[in-house]
């Protein structure tokens, strides 16, 4: 074994003075071994993914009218109907709103949370646990609590406010063109801060002691200490975890759609419910795969920048 | 005009108060004689139901005239040695469903099993709410049921794909005259039979007498009219507090145009045309004259007066339920099952609840859907048995197997039993049988769902209807409703997507 | 132990942090609070105005029906999770099984295709759902596993994997190549330098995957409805649907039941979190 390793690290301490490239084919088949540790994953995703992906592309250049059930190619209509329409742009911005506004929140408070149990204290493994719960329960249920809770007419929050006569009228949240978004976020950053918690608490024991006990004989303050040493370790975990919390709003459908139906008058439409209505209610099917090819190129687009931007901690390859 | 205490007493209507009210509204001025007669036939002819044939007391009377054979005549079809293995998905009854809806729905499936001993049934009681997702799936991948039961509404999609097989009455042993006209216009897709109906019903109006007294309203009187509902609904909330009409509002939601196509085609108007004598499904009445003045009413009960939930816009009827059964709305449209439903919660309270609860219960009043200027209106509900296509079954349908099993679901017996507490049997033999007799004296209530079937009109049977109503007329109501625009604003704009929508096909 | 102590120390930083978590426990908490309380009314009593929160006559008979295996309910109900369990434990074991090593060698090796690969990992979660359900019904259709919690294993994977990979590899890239060096001129195996060395630094990472795979199967609720068929082999979520009807909701039951959905998992993690140790990467390091 470690006569193998010697020309390995012989070559490594001489990085420039490679000779010749290898052809591509060449590198593949020595690396052949390496594929192996890949491939069952790539296989999963590939396969479950893979058939379901061409077919949606393949179906967004056909019109797909409910009347005759036959699907006709058309190009790229499908994607001009839809950049064109009247709601496109009204769909975009409560997106946005939606997603980056439950994405931000979320990160703040399940940072914040992990940062305050970070030090050991009595019931801390309790806390954890308790702070998990949201993120547990599921989406179904909590739309219906959370419904519950904030109903005009029958509500929690509503009631408990007339009976002690801070208001007279129903509390009108779910139901106001302006407060709806605000009040999904807020549930939706409910369900979805243990997440960002959980990942960060991980993340926050690879923060070696080590270079935070220099910091500190240094004379770093405590937010020194954060700034500078705790969040650039953090930086790989962070990355994912927005990432794909950011994913996963956008595609956040159940809290919405049972809460309020992408209403009132479209208030909280957003792309993934207004994906579901060409789907399965104007059963538009080639639609429908227009706009979630859209949604994916956006996605892609903005994944990229992002993983450029914040880039991953520099690897440790062996050759 | 009907009001019903709960099991005990008997109900109180006859032929003479039905045509008393219509005589009362010609007296009165709100409609003319000949309008009168004019819009009994209208929606008859829509349904095939006159008030004169189809009303509590011919009803009563018809009950156990006729001995049926269910057995006989399902072997005389197809022959009890018929083999094969049928796959049969429906909405069946769940958890919070009454006993004797579980226990029909259990004794179908051995009954059959008996009838047929070397036909395997493999019953599937699928979720209302996962039902038509699940089976379009099915279907899209080769994997639908042999036979579908389905609501009526869903059907038309999956004929005008080709998922369902074209069947004709006779292949059952049953004539056209054996059906509501209406109910069969239902199953017709491009001049074909793709179905056949099990059961029709209709919506009836609910009020809460206790919150009409308390508000000086006569408990005994429901809205005779909508504009009346927009009256009663102001001065209840004025006079209580609690809210008067219970509006459904939300989008997406298919409660939301149960309730409001009754009020729009009560003014005259329709989302298509789908409430005149022979309709084309090609033109939009939403935004005439008579569909605006619809939407009007929505309007001033939910702006102007504010007598209505704030929640409409994103409520479904069953929060509206757990309002009524709180005391907190004065009346909504409600559906047979609702009344069973709610009976059975109340039925649940315990300690001090019990009282408050019996009270509800008691107060609990039902009748017919007011009218408005053109007609008194209701959707005509139920639903039909479909057999699939080879190709959404992604194998040959055993064509024998689903004809005893369609047979038998569709026929008087089972048509009736399927549908005990909450529908009426589709096939009008049904109506003879010594069960109904049955019927009508365990659940007196029915009688009145069963009086609005003559108002009934169907959604219209396009594959566009699910968009329609369950997405351009709810976001016309909220668009109204949220002032987002005028109303006249909102109808015009449903109307223009409507427009767009059918050139498009 | 790890970490400065705050002590009694009565500081600004101290308090935030005390106001900060009583906060959290709070937001946490009401709506639990509130499941919790429907879930013992009647269902009459769960929609009268004004609203209670704790309920005059508290009856626990929601949960003896949905416990009991005794009446038709329970039984259904324990079986919905029983298959939930088993769905979502296949779902993390298979998932940490593919995605140790995956992410050991997108972390360790250099080879061809490497970052497209990765990236690619990430794509499944960029498509909407509801999209796909469709063509992946016609896939697990043509592999014949419609109706089989297989078909619903397979697609939960593909939720998880491409997190628990990616922060796995972050785990691995912490570690110092050194340490395995270190190991394998000692004489042992790569497997063994991985058994040995990486896996226990990575452990609160393996945590947080499994915690992220079990998830992704408990509450999944669009696939299940949509390949499973039989009864005696739906999940929870699915089974949670049957308290509603078109027309009526048993409230309290399905307060209940979700109220039952969330224990499970919660105590895996109560379990597991202590897990969440600092890694002692210096004392490794000194070998």
């Amino acid at each position: 074994m470690a006569i193998a390793e010697a020309p390995a690290l012989a070559v490594r301490r001489a990085p420039v003075a490679v000779p010749a490239r290898e052809t591509l084919g060449r590198r593949i088949t020595r690396h052949w071994a390496d594929y192996l540790y890949v491939l069952p994953a790539l296989l999963v995703m590939l396969v479950v993914i893979g058939y379901p992906l061409v077919y949606t592309v393949w179906l967004s250049f056909h019109a797909t009218p409910p009347r005759t059930g036959e699907w006709v190619f058309n190009g790229t209509q499908n994607y001009q109907d839809i950049l064109s329409g009247p709601r496109f742009w009204r769909i975009t911005m409560n997106t946005i709103y939606w997603t980056v506004g439950s994405t931000l929140f979320a990160f703040i408070l399940g940072f914040g949370a992990a940062l305050a149990l970070h030090n050991p204290f009595r019931g801390r493994g309790v806390v954890r646990a308790l702070l998990l719960i949201p993120w547990v329960v599921s989406a179904v249920a909590a739309a219906y609590v959370w419904r519950w809770i904030l109903h005009s007419d029958y509500g929690l929050v509503s009631g408990m406010l007339r009976s002690w006569g801070v208001i007279d009228r129903p509390l009108v949240l779910l139901d106001s063109k302006s407060y709806v978004m605000p009040t999904l976020i807020a549930v939706n950053v409910w369900k979805e801060f243990p997440f960002v918690m959980v990942m960060l608490t991980a993340g926050l024991q690879t923060v070696p002691e080590g270079l935070l006990r220099a910091a500190r004989i240094d004379g770093a303050s405590t937010w020194d200490q954060f700034w500078h040493v705790t969040v650039p370790h953090l930086k790989g975990v962070i990355l994912i975890t927005t990432l794909l919390l950011f994913v996963g709003n956008l595609n956040s459908f159940t809290l919405v759609w049972l809460m309020t139906g992408g209403g009132p008058a479209n208030a909280s439409q957003l792309w993934i419910t207004e994906i579901y209505n060409i789907a399965f209610r104007s059963l538009q099917y080639g639609m429908a795969s227009a706009f979630s090819v859209i949604l994916f190129i956006i996605m892609l687009a903005l994944g990229y920048f992002y993983v450029k931007a914040l880039t991953m901690n520099a690897p440790r390859r062996e050759g | 005009m009907f009001s019903h205490e709960p099991t005990r007493n008997p109900l109180i209507i006859n032929r003479r108060r039905l045509m008393g009210f219509l005589a009362g509204a010609v007296a009165t001025g709100i409609v003319t004689k000949s309008e009168a007669l004019a819009y009994l036939q209208d929606s008859s002819a829509k349904t095939g139901v006159t008030a004169e044939e189809w009303n509590p007391e011919t009803i009563k009377a018809l009950a156990g005239t006729r001995e049926v054979d269910t057995e006989a005549d399902l072997h005389a079809l197809v022959p009890e040695t018929t083999e094969g293995t049928i796959q049969y998905w429906n909405v069946g009854p769940t958890e919070p469903d009454p006993q004797i809806t579980k226990d029909l729905y259990q004794e179908f499936q051995d009954t059959f099993a008996r009838y047929y001993p070397n036909i395997t049934l493999e019953n599937q009681n699928v979720g209302y709410n996962d039902m038509l997702d699940k089976i379009r799936t099915a279907a899209a991948g080769g994997a639908a049921p042999d036979v579908a039961k389905m609501p009526i509404l869903w059907g038309v999609e999956f004929a005008a794909r080709g998922d369902t097989s074209e069947v004709t009455l006779e292949e059952f042993g049953w004539t056209a005259e054996q059906f509501w006209p209406g109910a069969l216009k239902s199953v017709t897709w491009d001049g074909k039979l793709y179905g056949v109906p099990t059961n029709n019903e209709t919506m009836a109006f609910i009020w809460n007498k206790q919150i009409f007294a308390d508000a000086g309203l006569d408990p005994e009187s429901p809205p005779t009219t909508w504009a009346d509902v927009v009256a009663y609904s102001n001065q209840i909330k004025q006079e209580t507090g609690k809210n008067g009409y219970g509006m459904v509002a939300k989008v997406n939601a298919g409660n939301t145009p149960f309730r409001f196509m009754p009020v729009m085609w009560a003014y005259g108007g329709s989302a298509l045309d789908e409430a005149v004598d022979e309709p084309t499904y090609e033109t939009t009445m939403i935004n005439s004259p008579e569909g605006i003045a619809a939407l009007q009413t929505y309007y001033d009960m939910y702006v102007r007066d504010g007598s209505v939930p704030t929640s409409a816009l994103t409520n479904t009827q069953t929060e509206n339920q757990d309002l009524f059964i709180a005391g907190e709305i004065a009346m909504m449209i409600s559906h047979p099952s609702e009344y069973v439903a709610m009976q059975g919660r109340a039925a649940g309270a315990t300690g001090a609840d019990k009282e408050r609860a019996d009270q509800i219960v008691a107060n609990m009043a039902y009748g017919l859907i007011p009218e408005g200027p053109v007609r008194r209106a209701v959707v005509f509900g139920g639903s039909n048995a479909h057999i699939m296509s080879d190709a959404a079954h992604g194998a040959p349908v055993n064509r024998d197997a689903a004809r005893a099993l369609v047979a038998m679901l569709t026929g008087p017996e089972w048509s009736l039993k399927n549908n005990w507490t909450d529908s009426n049997p589709a096939n009008l033999v049904g109506f003879e049988t010594k069960w109904m007799k049955q019927r009508l004296e365990e659940i007196a209530f029915l009688e009145v769902t069963t009086a609005m079937l003559p108002y009934g009109i169907p959604f219209p049977v396009v594959p566009e209807s699910p968009e329609v109503m369950n997405i351009i007329v709810p976001e016309m109501l909220q668009n109204a409703l949220t002032e987002t625009m005028t109303v006249e604003e909102a109808a015009n704009d449903a109307a223009d997507r409507i427009n767009a929508l059918i050139a498009s096909r | 132990m790890a970490g400065s102590r705050r002590g009694l120390n009565f500081n600004v930083l101290g308090l935030a942090r005390w106001l900060f978590l009583a906060f959290l426990l709070a937001f946490t908490a009401l709506p639990m609070v509130w499941m919790f309380s429907t879930s013992i009314k009647t269902e009459f009593a769960a929609i009268q105005q004004p609203p209670v929160l704790f309920p005059a006559e508290p009856t626990f008979g929601q949960y003896t029906t949905l416990l009991s295996p005794a009446n038709p309910t329970g039984q259904q109900f324990l079986g919905y999770l029983k298959n939930s369990v088993w769905v979502s434990t296949a779902t993390t074991v298979l998932g940490v099984l593919i995605a140790v090593p995956a992410a050991y060698a997108f972390s360790r090796f250099s080879f061809p295709g490497r970052e497209p690969l990765f990236f690619s990992v990430l794509v499944r979660n960029m498509f909407p759902v509801v999209v796909f359900l469709i063509p992946l019904f016609i896939l697990m259709k043509f592999f014949g596993l419609i109706d089989t919690h297989l078909s619903l294993i397979l697609t939960y994977l593909t939720f998880g994997l491409p997190l628990s990979i990616w922060l796995l590899k972050g785990f691995y890239d912490n570690i110092p190549p050194e340490l395995e060096r270190a190991a394998r001129i000692d004489g042992a195996t790569r497997f063994q330098a991985f058994w040995k060395i990486i896996l226990p630094l990575s452990i609160p990472g393996l945590v947080a995957t499994a915690i992220y795979a079990f998830i992704q199967g408990w509450n999944e609720y669009v696939y299940a409805r949509t390949f499973i068929n039989s009864q005696n082999l739906m999940t929870m979520p699915v089974g949670l649907e049957k308290f509603f009807t078109e027309y009526a909701s048993n409230w309290p039951g399905l307060m209940a039941a979700s109220f039952i959905m969330s224990v499970p998992v919660v105590v895996l993690f109560l379990v597991l979190q202590r897990h969440f140790v600092r890694a002692l990467t210096e004392g490794a390091v000194k070998h």
